[in-house]
């Protein structure tokens, strides 16, 4: 028996084929020095019930893939998970997922699990990225008991850093705005990760003129950037 | 797997958003939009999507062979290529969202030979060589495009001219004669156990071309035409005892009788093919061969042209311009070529002027000088369209001065009726008054040769402007001998004269082609004229004024534009290359213009040469566009010769 059932958080155990798959999950990828071309970046996009990190589910996820700062479209992840007890909130109108498309969804384990799998030996690629981050942390821990430990690159960070001329923009309309990056489908999973993958595609060319070649370049580069604007904030 | 399980194995994971999201914008564009959904969604699922950022270079000649197709996203590529001499690299070419590079470098297995570079933010979707290579050979409307290119588009913008003038054909016009009023006679045709010599002799006896070969139901089974008697001949062990099964082309092409004879014309030249077997309810009724259709064209151009040079009046002259109205769409719907219709025209035109002329003689009388009738200008070049002016002269001989003023009086009355009939059948009146009454324009050969040299030696602005008239030269009546040698003292003149070579380049660089710096067009911003380009002034002229240029400058002395890029490029004075682009820039801004007046001849709408390109296509953009880029190339060149 479960001791924490009463909460109504589901931990049931894993299968042994379950267990198996989770334990030959490769290992995250190191912000070390593999050149910024040779990395595999996992664009992801998260469509939640919400944006409550601690109590909002998800229900699909959509990522692209980028290697040798190009974009495969032959592999791509799509997947709609099926979770219990959906209610149908106003966040239906954003990202348009029925309630009988989650009710027809893969049980949220195993799409974790095939997720894990296809992002592999990866850095993710989000946009506000500590969204994704924690809805995706929270996720395997409770339906996998499994500890995310994969880095994630921040494009709403990478974006401004890099483009100083993009100003205050804020969000990923405006961004994709700036440069002029066509989405067909707002507010898709898959389209949201596809429009990221493009913008990443023109941060990581702008990264190469500014001479970061390798992943400790670019965190090391990050690092002193949100100390400067901390900074500039803390003068303010 | 094998490749068709691939494709279907395509179809199920097209169901993906992204992919879907690109194959809905590929489908905007040629030849995509004629591919079929499968090898789509195939060409996406082994696409990469790449950026390259403004500046950065694609693909490089050095790089070696081209591993890669590229169709652009979004964005715009430029070709360079660097020209000796010159310091900045000639941009070759433009390549603009859902375009693709580099077809004849892939085909062709070596590197590009242009340099690729992103003229601006750019993605681009990539597939590599073997991949390409796999949807060449199973997807047939992206084969043609690859291996035809451009070319192939050219054909698709022809066939919807086709398609837009044959609309517009009245009923009683020959192309829309039933196949059926068009067969004479009994078809020819034999059981399939005939043998060769039996059927070949029935051929001769009947004096035909064919044998239509039937089962017993009736119905066709093959044909043998002369074309494989001669194939059948060259071959040492045909015997002409088998039976005619074993020679004959089986499934032969078959329309029904109610179907048109644009169907049967279209229908033999997609498939090659010179005879058509009719066959309604199964059963064959007849046969259809490429003479039958011909010599009905051949009716209406040649029984026009007769009717034209009989017209017994002005009044007649001008009805039948009408005919030659409806000549332009029907040869339009042929798909026949801006410079084959504008020449037919001109033949047309001069055939009206010289029945003009001996009709006014008899009206008037005839003064009895003998003269021969100048014309120059669009008329001149033989290049003319539906909306036209005059622009004529008259050239007589005469021993001296006082001869010509007295010959000029006596000439001066008719010319002007000349003049006036031709008004009457719908040649404007010249707003420049350059018409063979005026009498600064009615001289002897030695007036005109004093004409010509005052003209090349001073080279006022006006005496350019007269230059770039009076050099487009033709006698359309009379005399020819006279007038050409007054134009070879011309060329010879030229030849030797590089200031004026050089004033004629810079007016030659006047008009500019209507597009920006990047990939707009360059559109007028308010009046009357706002959101449009004029197609003549803009995008014919720097091609006809650079032509004229190149071709006085080097003793050539054809006139017509088409002519004398082609005769510039045999002599190598151009590249040969760039001739060819030149040539199909020039033609197919001449289509759109002809298609335009076409259609304002229809609403009843006076003619105008401005064009508004948002409403063409697509694809007449895209073409539009790289033909004025060739315009543009044109003058740089001429820039480059006369250190301009």
């Amino acid at each position: 028996m479960n001791p924490l059932s009463w909460l109504g958080i589901r931990r049931r155990g894993l299968s042994p084929a379950q267990q198996q798959r989770l334990d030959a999950l490769p290992a995250p990828q190191p912000l070390d020095d593999t050149p910024l071309d040779d990395c595999r970046f996992v664009v992801v996009d998260l469509e939640t019930s919400g944006l409550n990190v601690n109590r909002d589910r998800i229900l699909s996820v959509g990522a692209v893939v980028i290697e040798n700062s190009l974009i495969d479209l032959g592999s791509q992840y799509e997947c709609t998970l099926y979770q219990e007890n959906h209610r149908v909130t106003e966040s239906v109108l954003i990202h348009g997922i029925a309630p009988s498309a989650v009710a027809d969804g893969v049980a949220p384990a195993d799409a974790l699990l095939d997720f894990m799998d296809f992002a592999g030996t990866c850095i993710f690629v989000a946009f506000h990225a500590a969204f994704d981050h924690r809805m995706l942390q929270r996720g395997l821990r409770d339906e996998l008991r499994h500890r995310l430990r994969h880095r994630f690159v921040d494009v709403a960070e990478l974006a401004p850093m890099l483009c100083p001329a993009g100003g205050r923009r804020q969000s990923l309309d405006e961004w994709q705005q700036h440069f002029k990056v066509v989405n067909q489908q707002r507010h898709h999973a898959a389209a949201d990760a596809l429009a990221t993958a493009e913008l990443m595609l023109i941060l990581l060319s702008l990264a190469r003129r500014e001479k970061l070649e390798t992943l400790a370049d670019l965190d090391s580069r990050l690092r002193h950037w949100r100390r400067l604007r901390q900074a500039r904030i803390g003068a303010m | 797997m094998n490749e068709n399980d691939k494709f279907t194995q395509a179809g199920k994971t097209a169901v993906m958003q992204n992919i879907q999201g690109i194959i809905g914008f590929l489908l905007g564009y040629p030849p995509f939009n004629l591919m079929e959904q499968g090898h789509l969604a195939w060409l996406v699922e082994h696409a990469q999507l790449r950026f390259f950022a403004a500046g950065d270079p694609i693909l490089q000649p050095q790089d070696g062979p081209v591993q890669h197709f590229f169709i652009v996203k979004q964005g715009l590529i430029r070709g360079e290529r660097v020209i000796s001499g010159n310091d900045e690299p000639d941009t070759t070419f433009e390549i603009g969202t859902g375009e693709c590079f580099p077809l004849a470098a892939l085909l062709g297995e070596r590197a590009t030979r242009t340099l690729h570079r992103a003229a601006e933010d750019s993605f681009c979707l990539t597939i590599n060589r073997d991949d390409f290579v796999t949807l060449f050979s199973q997807s047939m409307p992206f084969r043609d495009f690859a291996l035809r290119g451009v070319s192939s588009l050219l054909e698709q913008v022809n066939q919807q001219a086709q398609k837009q003038a044959s609309e517009t054909l009245g009923a009683h016009y020959s192309l829309d004669t039933r196949l059926d009023s068009l067969i004479g006679r009994e078809p020819i045709c034999c059981p399939p156990e005939t043998s060769i010599r039996n059927a070949v002799k029935q051929m001769h006896e009947a004096g035909v071309g064919s044998i239509v070969v039937i089962d017993p139901q009736q119905a066709p089974a093959g044909i043998f035409t002369l074309r494989d008697l001669r194939a059948l001949i060259a071959n040492d062990a045909a015997d002409l005892n088998n039976s005619i099964a074993t020679v004959m082309t089986p499934q032969p092409a078959a329309l029904p009788s109610s179907a048109s004879a644009f169907d049967a014309a279209i229908a033999m030249t997609r498939r090659h093919i010179a005879h058509i077997c009719l066959v309604d309810d199964g059963k064959l009724v007849g046969v259809v061969s490429e003479r039958d259709l011909f010599s009905l064209q051949r009716v209406n151009l040649v029984h026009l042209a007769r009717t034209l040079r009989q017209a017994e009046s002005i009044q007649r002259l001008r009805d039948l311009r009408s005919d030659i109205h409806q000549l332009v769409d029907s040869m339009l719907a042929h798909g026949a070529s801006s410079g084959q219709i504008t020449r037919i025209i001109t033949l047309f035109n001069d055939h009206t002027v010289c029945r003009v002329i001996e009709l006014s003689l008899e009206e008037h009388g005839d003064p009895g000088i003998p003269f021969s009738w100048l014309c120059f200008g669009s008329e001149g070049r033989q290049e003319q369209t539906l909306h036209t002016d005059q622009d004529n002269g008259m050239l007589f001989s005469a021993a001296s001065g006082a001869e010509a003023d007295a010959h000029r009086e006596r000439l001066l009355p008719l010319a002007r009726h000349i003049n006036n009939a031709l008004a009457e059948c719908g040649f404007t009146l010249c707003k420049g008054n350059i018409m063979a009454s005026n009498p600064d324009l009615c001289l002897s050969a030695q007036e005109w040769r004093d004409k010509f040299s005052r003209l090349i030696r001073s080279t006022t602005p006006a005496n350019l402007l007269s230059s770039s008239i009076y050099f487009d030269f033709r006698v359309v009546w009379g005399d020819k001998r006279g007038p050409e040698q007054v134009f070879a003292e011309v060329l010879r003149q030229i030849g030797g004269n590089t200031l004026f070579q050089q004033q004629m380049a810079q007016n030659a660089l006047l008009n500019r082609p209507p597009i920006g710096r990047l990939r707009d067009f360059v559109v007028a911003r308010s009046g009357a004229e706002k959101d449009t380009l004029d197609t003549k002034v803009q995008g014919l002229s720097p091609f006809v004024d650079g032509a004229r240029l190149l071709a006085l400058a080097n003793g050539i002395s054809v006139t017509n534009t088409l002519e004398r890029l082609q005769q510039l490029r045999e002599r190598r004075v151009l590249d040969p290359q760039d001739a060819d682009a030149y040539i199909e820039g020039y033609q197919f801004i001449q289509l759109v213009r002809m298609q335009q007046h076409q259609q304002q001849e229809r609403d009843g709408k006076t003619f105008s040469n401005r064009l508004d390109p948002d409403t063409l296509n697509q694809l007449d953009r895209r073409i539009l566009r790289e033909s004025f880029r060739q315009a543009k190339r044109l003058q740089a060149s001429l820039a480059l010769r006369y250190n301009l």
